[in-house]
């Protein structure tokens, strides 16, 4: 019993003395919070954030992975918490989905990114960064598009019609995740939506709850469409799980994510027969933008990580790694890297404003999801 | 009545059961986990194959991952803090709870019981701007309180039932011989109660062991434990991988079932535990 | 005067006892939880009453969240029931009986209690999956169909009852434990079958481990969220998944609080219906030893 205390005791004592990263000299430590799939976690992780700590060895790097966005509402309420208390955040960078964002706006949570700050800035194409009203950093994109898997699929579809005329012909094989829990699964339910409506309307700024009535019929088609789906309705949870499903032929075709498709079929986790294409209208897609605090004790690291992440150097790791598309304009990219994306990197639908997002999400639950 | 022939026909029909009881439960028990362990040695596992083509690949990969290592080392610090924390204030309510009379004293055990019974995501924005305030975010000390609150109602309603089924008279007899409160409690209660109190201790251990959304606001960035990165491995990542860490993360607690295992026979229970 | 001043002292020192552990729960459970009723209690938009109902009366009138409520209740009693059914006769055999069964029978409950409660839901799924190792066994046996056992209301129940076996049997074992072997036998010599004896003599004697672990059981199950979340379906979903839900993805923070706050009310009739019954028999208690 004394022993089992001794024990406790020192491995206290070695937890409240060994933790924490307080040192008054020696490197600065940059926190970086990535939402997301664990491609990406991967792609920071293992190459962007190492690459950068050897360019610049004065600053080290810890690393917070948020699968999904799962704890992106903790991360939120930290950072306004932290503000409200007058203190710094231990948050130093989040790359997170633009709806926490547009909550932070109002309460001043975040810094306004120019070219003073950020010199790389230039080279991003100027509607992107208005896209994010200067607030968010897009460095790499990616769009959801179609992948099936030709051994079975002889004539694929073109259309997003062609696709549901194929899904109701083939039942049981083809597969979107639950939009909850995967952008390549919000992409089929926004591509219903988007069928019936102006994508314009819903992906802009303003918000009218009222304008959703016109959302109807998608949710009528996608309803009917459950009894077609794999499995007679299941979603699954996550873009992997969908992969997965598609590797092992339990499906032929599904919605995925372009860097996640080409990733996997690189490695040897697809077959090779699959194929990925973009349809008409096309999925959406979009950038993956990386926000600042301005509440973060290492502004002026933040800012150099940001720079380095424009340069062609650190581009090279996104497109090599993830086979995203760069947040920087293609211009600066070398030919062949333009070359090898002409398939899929075709502009792509917008996202619909956070604020329509998580209503969608919600009416796909009770509307498709639910009604079986 | 019986004769010896119906006793011995009783006696081969509960072995029967008793077997077959085994057998089932055992394959009910041991069959998911026996499944994982061979995925974990799978390096790709195709339908109709009862058995995977084997490969070690996927362990080079979940081994070179550093925040495997990080995520064990914190679980395996803070769950056991917590769990002495508790122990520490709470044993000593318990027996307040079994042995005095104080006002309140009904109410107050069972609002114990409401500690688990409110879902916690309704909770934990205010206990985290309240962590700001008493700068608690992200240390150790965070942690492990938000894993301390899990183990509350074990570490009340246990020891409480344990310290009430403990026979007054021989506390008694311990008073009447001269011995104070205190060496009476330590020498003749504690000792009688101590596997009531472990199996306390084992049930308040696990339920801050696997606690994972508080600590996911609380801890992060650098006090991640094994639950909340758990979440990421099991959803993210291929069928083997999620195995190869599931069967690392198990053989911790494989090894604290075989030490403590002794303590979780019902014999040793009966020592004075009765609710 | 001495006997008032005695009791005066123990009251006073039962209560210092109990403090430490009461202000842990009232500053990070009751506090924060009060805080969410009142959100829960403010109509939005800010004009008219200062209390009011509405957001209840808003929740309990979608019919996806009616279905979740239904769906959580009924997943746990179900799951409650089939817990009970098998560790009562487990902990009865483990009790009553010396083989050689019995020990091994004795680890072997205790295994699921060691488990990471994500690992045991991942390893459920890859034994009971369509593909999986049950499904394939079957399927080289000829059997081609296999039901769906996971990602829906199934696969929630037998993931609930493996996590949950260990820590039923070792209450009520431990409440059994406690009753003479004696008893017993007195009951079979007046010829009482074992049936019988189950329900006059071990079970009223044993009820407060036995509500105990009912309770318990309950308002684990209701409230969790890591076996639905991995194991169930896509709707409807247990209550701890759609709070979450609600409020991550759907950004309905309100929404979110006021579904925390019926759970908790329908835990805490559970919780009152353990009191009652323990009250009832503490005010009638003889020591029976």
């Amino acid at each position: 019993m004394t022993v089992a205390v001794a024990i406790a005791l020192v491995m206290f004592l070695f937890g409240v003395f060994g933790s924490g990263g307080v040192g008054a000299q020696g490197p600065v430590t940059l926190n970086v919070y990535i939402n997301g799939d664990t491609n990406i976690f991967d792609l920071w992780n293992k190459s962007l954030l190492p690459a950068f700590m050897k360019r610049y060895p004065q600053y080290r790097a810890n690393f917070v992975a948020l699968l999904h966005g799962e704890g992106s509402q903790g991360v939120l309420d930290k950072i306004l918490a932290a503000k409200q208390a007058g203190r710094t955040t231990d948050v130093d960078l989040w790359e997170t989905q633009p709806s926490f964002v547009t909550q932070g706006e109002p309460q001043g949570l975040w810094v306004k990114l120019t070219t003073a700050l950020i010199p790389n800035l230039s080279r991003v194409p100027t509607q992107k960064l208005v896209a994010t009203d200067y607030y968010g950093m897009p460095y790499r994109g990616s769009s959801v598009v179609l992948a099936y898997n030709t051994a079975f699929v002889k004539n694929p579809p073109k259309t997003f019609d062609d696709v549901v005329a194929w899904i109701k012909a083939n039942p049981g094989k083809f597969a979107y995740c639950d939009p909850n829990t995967g952008g390549s699964g919000q992409a089929f339910m926004v591509a219903a939506v988007y069928k019936f409506v102006q994508a314009a309307q819903f992906a802009g700024g303003t918000y009218d709850p009222k304008a959703e009535s016109a959302w109807e019929p998608a949710w009528q088609l996608l309803k009917d469409l459950n009894s077609s789906m794999y499995n007679n309705g299941f979603y699954p949870n996550g873009n992997v799980a969908v992969l997965q499903l598609l590797s092992q032929q339990n499906v032929y075709m599904a919605s995925v994510w372009s860097d996640m498709g080409t990733d996997y079929l690189k490695r040897g986790l697809l077959p090779k027969t699959v194929k990925l294409e973009q349809i008409t209208p096309p999925l959406f897609g979009g950038d993956s933008t990386v926000t600042v605090p301005a509440g973060s004790a290492h502004l002026e690291g933040v800012f150099q990580l940001l720079n380095w992440v424009l340069t062609p150097e650190a581009q090279q790791i996104v497109i090599n790694q993830v086979s995203g598309y760069p947040g920087v304009d293609w211009q600066y990219m070398p030919a062949s890297v333009r070359a090898q994306f002409a398939e899929v990197a075709k502009p792509y639908s917008p996202l619909p404003n956070s604020q329509y997002l998580a209503d969608m999400l919600r009416l796909w639950h009770e509307r498709v999801a639910g009604s079986k | 009545m019986s004769g010896p022939g119906w006793f011995w026909a009783v006696g081969a029909l509960r072995r029967v059961v008793g077997l077959g009881a085994l057998l089932a439960l055992g394959a009910f028990i041991l069959g998911p986990l026996a499944t994982l362990l061979v995925w974990a040695f799978a390096g790709t596992w195709l339908f109709p194959n009862l058995l995977p083509e084997f490969s070690l690949r996927w362990w080079t990969y979940v081994l070179t991952n550093a925040d495997v290592g990080k995520a064990i080392r914190m679980s395996f610090f803070s769950a056991p803090v917590a769990t002495l924390l508790s122990a520490v204030i709470c044993i000593p309510a318990a027996y307040a709870f079994a042995r005095l009379e104080f006002p309140g004293r009904r109410g107050l055990l069972l609002s114990f019981l409401s500690a688990n019974a409110f879902p916690k995501i309704g909770l934990y924005v205010s206990i985290a701007t309240l962590f700001y305030r008493l700068d608690l975010m992200d240390t150790f000390l965070g942690v492990v309180l938000i894993q301390v609150v899990n183990t509350l109602l074990f570490m009340i309603w246990i020891p409480t039932g344990t310290f009430r089924g403990i026979n007054r008279n021989l506390e008694e007899a311990a008073r009447d011989a001269g011995a104070g409160p205190l060496r009476t409690f330590f020498q003749i209660t504690l000792p009688i109660a101590l596997p009531g109190l472990i199996v306390a201790a084992l049930f308040a251990f696990i339920a801050a062991f696997d606690e994972a959304q508080g600590t996911l606001i609380v801890g992060t960035p650098n006090h991640v434990t094994m639950p909340v990165l758990m979440y990421a491995l099991v959803l993210g990542y291929p069928q083997p991988v999620g195995a190869v860490f599931s069967v690392l993360l198990s053989l911790p607690s494989v090894i604290l079932l075989l030490v403590t295992q002794r303590y979780l026979r019902a014999g040793y229970l009966a020592a004075g535990y009765s609710l | 005067m001495d006997r008032a001043h005695r009791g005066w002292k123990q009251g006073a020192l039962g209560l210092a006892l109990v403090l430490p552990p009461l202000l842990v729960l009232v500053f990070l459970i009751v506090v924060p939880a009060i805080s969410a009723i009142v959100t829960t209690l403010t109509p939005p938009g800010g004009s008219g009453p200062t209390t009011s109902f509405v957001n209840y009366a808003e929740v309990l009138a979608t019919r996806m969240l009616r279905a979740d409520i239904g769906f959580t209740v009924t997943v746990t009693l179900v799951s409650v029931a089939v817990v009970f059914l098998l560790s009562y006769p487990l902990a009865l055999y483990l009790r009553f009986t010396r083989t050689r069964a019995t020990a091994i029978l004795g680890v072997l409950f205790i295994v699921p209690l060691f488990v990471p409660v994500v690992i045991a839901s991942f390893a459920m799924i890859t034994f009971l999956v369509n593909h999986g190792l049950v499904s394939t066994i079957l399927y080289r046996l000829g059997f081609e169909r296999f039901p769906r056992l996971v990602y829906n209301a199934t696969g929630i129940v037998i993931t609930q009852v493996w996590v949950n076996i260990p820590f039923a049997v070792l209450i009520l074992g431990a409440g059994l434990q406690a009753i003479d072997d004696s008893l017993v036998d007195a009951a079979r010599d007046v010829g009482a079958g074992s049936l019988r004896t189950f329900f006059s003599v071990i079970l009223p004697l044993n009820i407060t481990s036995t509500m105990i672990t009912l309770t318990l059981q309950f308002i684990g199950i209701f409230g969790s969220f890591t076996i639905p979340y991995l194991v169930g379906g896509n709707a409807p979903q247990m209550l701890g998944v759609t709070m979450t839900d609600y409020l991550t993805q759907y950004l309905r923070r309100t929404e979110s609080a006021t579904l925390a706050v019926i759970a908790f009310m329908i835990a805490a009739v559970v919780g009152v219906i353990y009191v009652l019954s323990v009250s009832r028999r503490e005010r009638g208690e003889r020591v029976v030893r």
